[in-house]
């Protein structure tokens, strides 16, 4: 049994035309009078109509995420975007993968937020934390030598705050609050689940599976995620337990089509966008100063891993960075990742890139109706 | 010239410092993209002054403790050098970063500073005038941006590029993040503190410095009381790196002036 969640990074899909040849990267320095509002109205709107239409089609679950400046994910606050979901759905969790809590001066503001969410939903919130990515440091001035003891912090104080009764006083490194008090409280007991989306560094993978957070393999290669759920799985049995499938899931940009032929053709160029333009990141943006350790960049760097703009369209396909096919493909794929993964929560998406509107909704019709039955 | 190193344990920190040459105590500061090398700048101090050029924590070969967070920690950092070094009185030359803690220095030690070089120094905010973000840039191309002729920027960029040198040179800029990031490259409350500052000072700036514009040496030279603007032509933001002779020209007789002498 696997639950399958739509996901959506709600891109800005109409980057200048000399893009590719005159600008470093779709974040930070993108400047944003390439962003059109009057074209925003529709664009949100559209995506928002794609998620209430995954949940009629039978999707788990609706996925939102948090990302800033930069034209790759216009979501800046997915709180928001739960609560436009909220009041249109009835049945699907809305999972938000996640709240980037240490770019946050307050974090108990995310920790009201989606306490509001989840009574407002009736308990239907999952609530990801991230740390953000590198890029978002910059854009911010949040410094990114805090990340890490940020986002333990923060994630401390949601959890008290969301699990003792208050006033209680909190005084941390970063985060200080003498009367921590929060109303609402939420609505699941003890608390909404936590998910760790990440791309996965070891000690982040430790600290989820000590806590039994399902972890969620980001946009990677098919080795780099199965190296990274099989350290996850060795960190639960190290803490004294087996991961369950419902602790395993990956994020996966998938298209379905009718043959191979067509899903590859009707794919690819945006697929491309997503890894060409909306990760056009180069690694002095994706890595500032302090963001990770020595210690992972010289792992990072041993393992020559290349970035996602440098790939074609068919390294992306053979490395397993996307899942693309007929449904029997589509299908005998995921069938056997999910026998090497053991995941039990797949978070795909149906408008990748500058998708259009009409491709998007074939895709996720197809991949709810011919794949996901397959799982159930 | 001969100069040797040496490391020393600064309050439980492992500080690894270059000294050479004879006469009168000179702490020179580096900026934030030399640590751990012997210039010839530092021979030519060094043929006046008894040279003291320690890597900052974090920077170089020294270790970065845990507890570094601004430049305060690092001038406690260099007041424990003093004493272990059995120094009561040092003049200073700082560069960049180094001018910002040699600055930072004087004003909570006013009298332990003879005389006092800032050098393209960080450490102000001047409203209005745009700086150059070395975090936003890979460092070749930051410090190609630094000097007025680029090709100087060749004695600063590693000869070749493996693992190792990145994750040194990623190493120090996160020293620097933890140190300047936001503030970036400031102190807010230095500037209302520099008119403690009682040593004669000079404050000499790259006439082509686009990192921190001349007008940060201005504003330096106004704020401090006794001190003196000196301007190099054809030159960056690093001007001992790269018009070592002119800066040599004004800064030796400035360090060796016998203090009666001055204005």
């Amino acid at each position: 049994m696997v639950q399958f969640f739509y996901f959506h990074l709600m891109p800005w899909p109409h980057l200048p035309d000399d893009f590719d040849r005159r600008h470093a990267s779709s974040w930070i320095t993108l400047s944003n009078r390439h962003y059109d509002p009057q074209r925003g109205h529709i664009l949100y709107n559209e995506y928002l109509d794609e998620m209430e239409r995954a949940e009629a089609l039978g999707y788990d679950g609706l996925g939102v995420n948090e990302h800033h400046q930069n034209a790759y994910g216009t979501m800046p606050s997915p709180n928001l975007m739960a609560a436009a979901l909220i009041r249109r759905t009835q049945r699907a969790k809305i999972a938000i993968l996640g709240n980037a809590i240490p770019l946050r001066d307050h974090p108990l503001r995310v920790a009201e937020e989606v306490a509001m969410l989840d009574v407002m939903s009736g308990g239907r919130i999952i609530s990801g934390f991230v740390r953000g990515i590198g890029c978002e440091y910059l854009s911010l001035g949040v410094n990114p030598t805090h990340s890490r003891e940020r986002f333990y912090e923060a994630h401390e104080l949601i959890v008290r705050a969301w699990t003792e009764n208050g006033p209680f006083s909190f005084e941390g490194e970063h985060y200080r609050v003498r009367y921590a008090n929060i109303w609402p409280r939420p609505l699941q007991q003890p608390h909404p689940p936590i998910w760790l989306p990440s791309q996965g560094s070891t000690e982040t993978i430790r600290w989820g599976a000590q806590r039994r957070y399902p972890f969620i393999s980001v946009f990677t290669s098919f080795a780099q995620t199965k190296r990274l759920i099989d350290e996850y799985k060795a960190a639960a049995e190290a803490a004294g337990y087996t991961a369950q499938p419902e602790q395993i899931g990956f994020a996966l940009p998938t298209y379905v089509a009718e043959t191979d032929a067509r899903a590859r053709e009707e794919a690819k160029p945006h697929m491309l966008w997503l890894f060409h333009r909306g990760l056009k990141i180069p690694p002095h943006f994706l890595l500032p100063p302090g963001y990770i350790t020595e210690d992972s960049l010289r792992k990072f760097l041993a393992a020559g891993m290349r970035p996602p703009s440098d790939m074609s369209f068919e390294d992306l396909e053979k490395g397993g960075y996307v899942l693309i096919g007929s449904p029997q493909t589509v299908v005998d794929r995921l069938k056997e990742i999910q026998q090497q993964l053991g995941f039990g929560l797949f978070i795909g998406g149906g408008r990748t890139g500058d998708m259009p509107r009409d491709k998007a909704l074939k895709n996720m019709e197809l991949f709810a109706r011919e794949v996901m039955p397959h799982f159930r | 010239m001969a100069h040797r190193s040496e490391f020393l344990a600064i309050s439980g920190v492992r500080t690894h410092l270059l000294r050479g040459g004879r006469g009168t105590p000179l702490l020179v500061l580096h900026p934030e993209f030399a640590a751990n090398r012997w210039f010839p700048y530092h021979d030519n101090l060094a043929a006046h002054c008894q040279v003291f050029a320690p890597d900052h924590p974090g920077f170089g070969q020294s270790d970065r403790p845990e507890w570094l967070e601004g430049v305060d920690d690092l001038v406690f950092h260099y007041v424990d050098l003093l004493d272990t070094l059995g120094l009561d009185q040092v003049s200073i030359v700082g560069t960049s970063l180094g001018g910002w803690i040699a600055a930072e220095l004087a004003v909570a030690h006013p009298e332990r500073i003879r005389r006092l070089v800032l050098v393209g120094a960080a450490g102000i905010k001047v409203d209005g005038i745009e700086r150059f973000d070395v975090f936003l840039h890979p460092v070749e191309e930051t410090l190609r941006h630094l000097f007025h002729d680029a090709s100087r920027a060749a004695q600063l960029l590693p000869t070749e590029l493996g693992p190792e040198v990145i994750v040194r040179g990623y190493r120090e800029a996160t020293t620097l993040a933890r140190l300047s990031w936001n503030p970036y490259l400031y102190n807010p409350k230095l500037r209302r503190r520099l008119q403690r500052i009682t040593a004669p000072t000079l404050v000499v700036w790259g006439e082509q410095d686009s990192f921190l514009p001349p007008a940060y040496g201005e504003a330096y030279a106004q704020l401090i009381p006794r001190a003196t603007l000196r301007t190099i032509p054809q030159c960056g933001h690093l001007v001992p790196y790269e018009q070592t002779e002119l800066f040599t020209q004004h800064v030796v007789p400035f360090l060796t002036a016998s203090d009666t002498t001055d204005q």
